[in-house]
């Protein structure tokens, strides 16, 4: 299978401010994504699964090339030319149309963008005169997807793509997405729902905590933990891990659940 | 694309923005009517300021421009970055491949035309009046650094409230910065001058003595707003407070070069 983009060891710190010191400047290194493998193949739908804070977006904008982190086979720039990212929930405002929007962003590339042919394709023709603070949320969604596709991606990366969207426009985006692979493009699409991804991904990436725990097909990712195919993320990290589902609060599932150190890697 | 094309459909952007309901009569209000009033030829200056020629009304109302037209470069560029960043499609921005700094300058440009523009108009509406109301223009030469000092007045301020909107993590800070600047550099700047002046043993009971004024003349060189002054001081005879104009000239290419590229080097190292 020809693999678009390969991540060896990739990782990133986030800088948060540091308020253990009375300094308002003070910074420390803060969650992020830790020694990332990961293969990406042509025409191949990998979903990116994992709770909150997992490291999900973080990655994703990696992959994109917003940070400058090392460990893939393509630079920064060249990344940024084969890649289109769709962020999670973009709020969109202003009393600028849709299609001028497209164009601003379009003018952001070197080659020449065919707009209306992305406006058809994402199903916004109608409202591509609209101003962006007309549109609703699916429309929104829309247009974030419509700015990925612009520049002919070869990889696509779309963060929670399909929250805020009916289940209509749900099946519509899958199906769009099932096409784009079918003509060879990848795409990497996150989700902290496994049920979402069940009949599209063709492979996925389990990552909790910054690291990547398990990554294959679904059926097999179950297989190897020992799961039954009605089995979310919950279970899959629970089975990771080795954490009692029953064990599970809210306090746990936000931070203590899965330290570093007990994969072996960096403390914090 | 160059820098230039993404800047004038930013340009674009912006002038059809909604304040500029609110800048385009501020504007109007502030030039027009400055002119209008300072051509009067019995116009009565507070100041003392005699106005003899088109280019004394012309540099008189550079008082009002002070005060409008940098009002409305913080209007226009206070959310440049921060209203993007937080709403999420300056992720989408920075992860196409055009370079950081090419996109940096392109927002500068967009920016800085949205407001230039309007006051370049407004001008030649005040140019109008002038001829009108005393029979005469300035010459070629006066109009062209008139409109040059303008113009890097406004570059300096748009560069600068860019600067503070991507440090601004809400809208309040970008704001907050910008109307801080503006009001240290336009306000300010005269109690700073004042204070200046008395640590340097200066008397300040007199505004007038030349010792205040060549004090007030070198501590404008660290002021957009006295920068300016400086250049449009450049046509006038009779005017001297210290400073050579190859000072105003190097102060101009320092306040053109900082900012902007304190600006360049942010969007190159961000984060969204």
């Amino acid at each position: 299978m020809e693999t678009s983009l390969t991540l060896k060891d990739v990782s990133w710190r986030h800088t948060v401010r540091d308020y253990s010191s009375w300094k308002p400047w003070a910074k420390k290194d803060g969650p992020g994504i830790h020694s990332i493998n990961l293969e990406i193949h042509k025409g191949q739908i990998l979903g990116l699964i994992g709770p909150n804070g997992a490291g999900k977006s973080t990655l994703m904008k990696a992959i994109c090339g917003l940070y400058d982190c090392k460990g893939f086979d393509k630079t920064c720039t060249s990344r940024r030319i084969g890649i289109g990212y769709m962020p999670e929930q973009v709020r969109w405002e202003g009393r600028i149309s849709v299609r001028n929007t497209l164009k601003t962003i379009s003018l952001m590339r070197e080659e020449i963008v065919d707009v209306e042919n992305i406006i058809q394709i994402v199903g916004l023709s109608s409202k591509s005169d609209h101003h962006l603070d007309n549109l609703s949320q699916g429309m929104r969604q829309r247009l974030s997807l419509a700015c990925a596709l612009i520049g002919n991606p070869k990889i696509l990366v779309l963060d929670e793509p399909l929250n805020g969207l009916d289940p209509l426009a749900q099946r519509a985006f899958s199906n769009l997405l099932e096409s784009l692979a079918s003509k060879g493009v990848s795409i990497i699409i996150s989700s902290h729902q496994v049920a979402d991804l069940e009949m599209l991904a063709d492979r996925v990436a389990l990552l909790h905590h910054g690291q990547l725990l398990i990554e294959g097909t679904l059926s097999t990712v179950r297989e190897n933990l020992g799961l039954d195919d009605n089995s979310g993320i919950l279970e899959m990290i629970c089975s990771a891990t080795g954490i009692d589902p029953g064990d599970v609060s809210l306090e746990l599932s936000n931070d203590d659940l899965l330290p570093f150190k007990q994969l072996g890697g960096e403390e914090e | 694309m160059s820098a230039f094309t993404l800047g004038w459909h930013i340009m674009k952007e912006r002038l059809s923005a909604g304040r500029m309901l609110v800048i385009w009569p501020l504007l109007a209000i502030f030039i027009i009517f400055s002119s209008w009033g300072l051509s009067d030829p019995k116009a009565d200056l507070l100041s003392g300021l005699t106005i003899d020629s088109a280019y004394d009304v012309m540099f008189a109302s550079t008082a009002f421009i002070g005060l409008s037209a940098t009002m409305g470069a913080v209007l226009i560029s206070f959310d440049g970055i921060s209203r993007d960043r937080l709403s999420g499609v300056l992720e989408i921005k920075l992860s196409q491949p055009i370079e950081r700094s090419k996109y940096a300058r392109s927002l500068l440009i967009g920016h800085w035309g949205a407001i230039f523009f309007p006051v370049l108009i407004l001008n030649l509406f005040s140019l109008a009046i002038i001829w009108h109301r005393m029979n005469e223009l300035p010459s070629v030469e006066e109009f062209f650094i008139y409109t040059l000092g303008t113009g890097l007045l406004l570059l300096w301020y748009t560069s600068i409230q860019l600067l503070a909107s991507s440090w601004a993590k809400d809208m309040g800070s970008s704001i907050a910065i910008g109307l801080g600047v503006w009001m240290t550099f336009t306000l300010l700047w005269l109690v700073l001058t004042t204070v200046v002046a008395g640590l340097s043993g200066v008397g300040v009971e007199n505004l007038n003595s030349s010792e205040y004024v060549e004090i007030g003349g070198m501590v404008d060189l660290f002021s957009p707003n006295g920068v300016y002054n400086h250049l449009l001081e450049l046509p006038l005879t009779g005017v001297d407070r210290g400073i050579s104009p190859l000072a105003s000239t190097i102060a101009a290419i320092v306040w053109s070069i900082l900012p902007l590229q304190l600006f360049i080097r942010r969007i190159e190292r961000m984060h969204p």
